[in-house]
């Protein structure tokens, strides 16, 4: 895993209460192999939006499935 | 028919520490555990001290370590208050009928810590930047609806707002709940963190906090004309109270029997009381009324006993219109002058010390009580906590708005 990679995985693992970090692998999905409900995607936004200084809106949320999918996201947006 | 309404577990986070045995020696001691404010930088700031709860409150660690940053700390306080009542009370989850078991917790300004941070978010990162978790931990009713989940009680559930009185407010009116048959059992209390900025700042703006920074210890000293304002703090207190024969049919450990609830509201000021104490006078007689006990019969007073002038003097004058020639004998004291004022968590920690206060036959001191205050000519137990017979106890709640409680326990 990359440095964006491991932030992500720490950031989603603050957020679920339930998951070992362990547990949470690139491809997991989030919803459902992690079990996130929408309060949880909604935390894990405003952490993610807050670590990376970027914002996301709920349209690009609705096409993130995996860890990978938020990676890859945050990447791009670097770029851009 | 009215129901007999008893209370079988008890549970507090205060300054002093966790744990109603733990709270209890210390009181019993005459310790304070007032201190210098350490969760924000008081530069600038009038008062600088406060009754803080300390890390590590948690001894039971029954709050997962990643579920912290989703909970005010006013929650906290509860889930910890709680996991200890219901510990005590040996209630096994499932219950029998979880819809005849409610949830009554008060807060006097819920998270407001976590409204105050997230208003700072606001302002320095915009609206799109605010935390979901803002609404869940400010909101009153969310400790009652925590619990509820935790223990999967679902009969009525709700929050109570009634500033300093709203925890004795919550035990009386679940009291009511069970008395009245509409529960069978019920998680009550109170609890408050905000020992924060806004809060202090605000509480100095109506200069009603004690600013004696040099001597934390000594600044609650309710009843002492050397007083010079209350002590914020914060912590929380939860009941377990039942129906007594469901209680007796299970062989519950009944700690005391709540036998009445007096509730009014002075109609007089935004933060001044009746000067004749008429509001107070009237929710201690109501109290006694329902519990068909007679002034003389009463061995001691957990007082609101803020360590405010008006307060003090008020209260005194109220318990003496009361109690007549009876006034003098009655024992009192204000735990105030050492766990500080719990605002919203205050009348049911002071409930529960009311409680072990019959348990044991001690009434715990007001400490610091060294010149009183010549309008405040009762038995205050300075000092030293003194041992003696207590049958039947009063504890009392008033609240800036006017609004009044008393609660009283007999021994079982």
């Amino acid at each position: 895993m990359d440095e964006i990679e491991k932030k992500v995985v720490d950031l989603i693992a603050e957020v679920l209460v339930d998951v070992n970090k362990d547990n949470i692998q690139l491809d997991s999905k989030i919803v459902e192999d992690l079990g996130a409900e929408s309060l949880d995607i909604y935390d894990m936004i405003a952490l993610l939006e807050d670590e990376f200084g970027m914002e996301i809106s709920d349209e690009e949320v609705e096409k993130i499935q995996t860890v990978q999918d938020v990676a890859d996201f945050i990447k791009a947006q670097k770029q851009a | 028919m009215k129901r007999r309404v008893v209370v079988t577990g008890m549970g507090m986070v205060t300054c002093l520490g966790s744990g109603v045995e733990t709270n209890w020696d210390a009181i019993t001691q005459g310790r304070s555990g007032i201190g210098r404010i350490t969760h924000f930088d008081t530069s600038g700031f009038s008062t600088h001290i406060a009754g803080e709860v300390k890390d590590g409150f948690d001894i039971y660690g029954c709050i997962p370590v990643k579920e912290f940053r989703r909970l005010d700390r006013h929650q906290q306080y509860a889930l910890v208050a709680a996991h200890e009542a219901f510990m005590a009370s040996g209630l096994q989850i499932p219950l029998a009928d979880p819809y005849r078991c409610a949830v009554v917790v008060g807060s006097g300004m819920g998270g407001l810590e976590t409204l105050e941070t997230g208003h700072d978010t606001l302002k320095t990162k915009g609206p799109k930047r605010m935390s979901p978790l803002v609404i869940p931990m400010v909101v009153v009713n969310l400790t009652p609806g925590l619990l509820s989940m935790k223990y999967q009680f679902k009969g009525p559930n709700f929050g109570v707002v009634n500033a300093c009185t709203s925890g004795a407010s919550a035990i009386g009116e679940a009291f009511r709940l069970v008395s009245n048959g509409y529960a069978d059992v019920a998680i009550t209390g109170g609890t408050e963190a905000v020992v924060s900025a806004f809060s202090v700042s605000a509480f100095n703006a109506i200069r009603a906090l004690s600013v004696r920074n040099d001597e934390p210890k000594r600044a609650s000293r309710p009843f002492d004309k050397d007083r010079d304002g209350f002590v914020l703090a914060e912590g929380a207190g939860i009941l377990i109270l039942e129906d007594l024969e469901t209680a007796a049919a299970r062989g519950a450990t009944i700690y005391s029997e709540i036998v009445g609830y007096g509730a009014t509201g002075d109609a007089y000021h935004l933060v001044m009381p009746d000067p004749e104490g008429q509001g107070a006078y009237n929710a201690m007689k109501l109290a006694l009324m329902e519990a068909n006990v007679s002034p003389k019969d009463v061995s001691y007073i957990n007082a609101h006993g803020t360590s405010t002038e008006l307060n003090d003097k008020i209260e005194s004058l109220a318990i003496k219109k009361l109690f007549g020639e009876h006034a003098g004998q009655v024992s009192i004291s204000s735990t105030k002058s050492m766990t500080g004022h719990m605002i919203g968590a205050a009348g049911a920690v002071e409930a529960i010390f009311s409680i072990m206060a019959m348990r044991t036959n001690i009434v715990p001191p007001t400490i610091n009580l060294d010149n009183p205050d010549p309008d405040c000519d009762l038995n205050y137990t300075p000092h030293k906590s003194v041992e003696k017979p207590i049958d039947c106890a009063i504890s009392n709640s008033f609240a800036f708005g006017g609004q009044n409680a008393a609660l009283v326990f007999k021994k079982v």
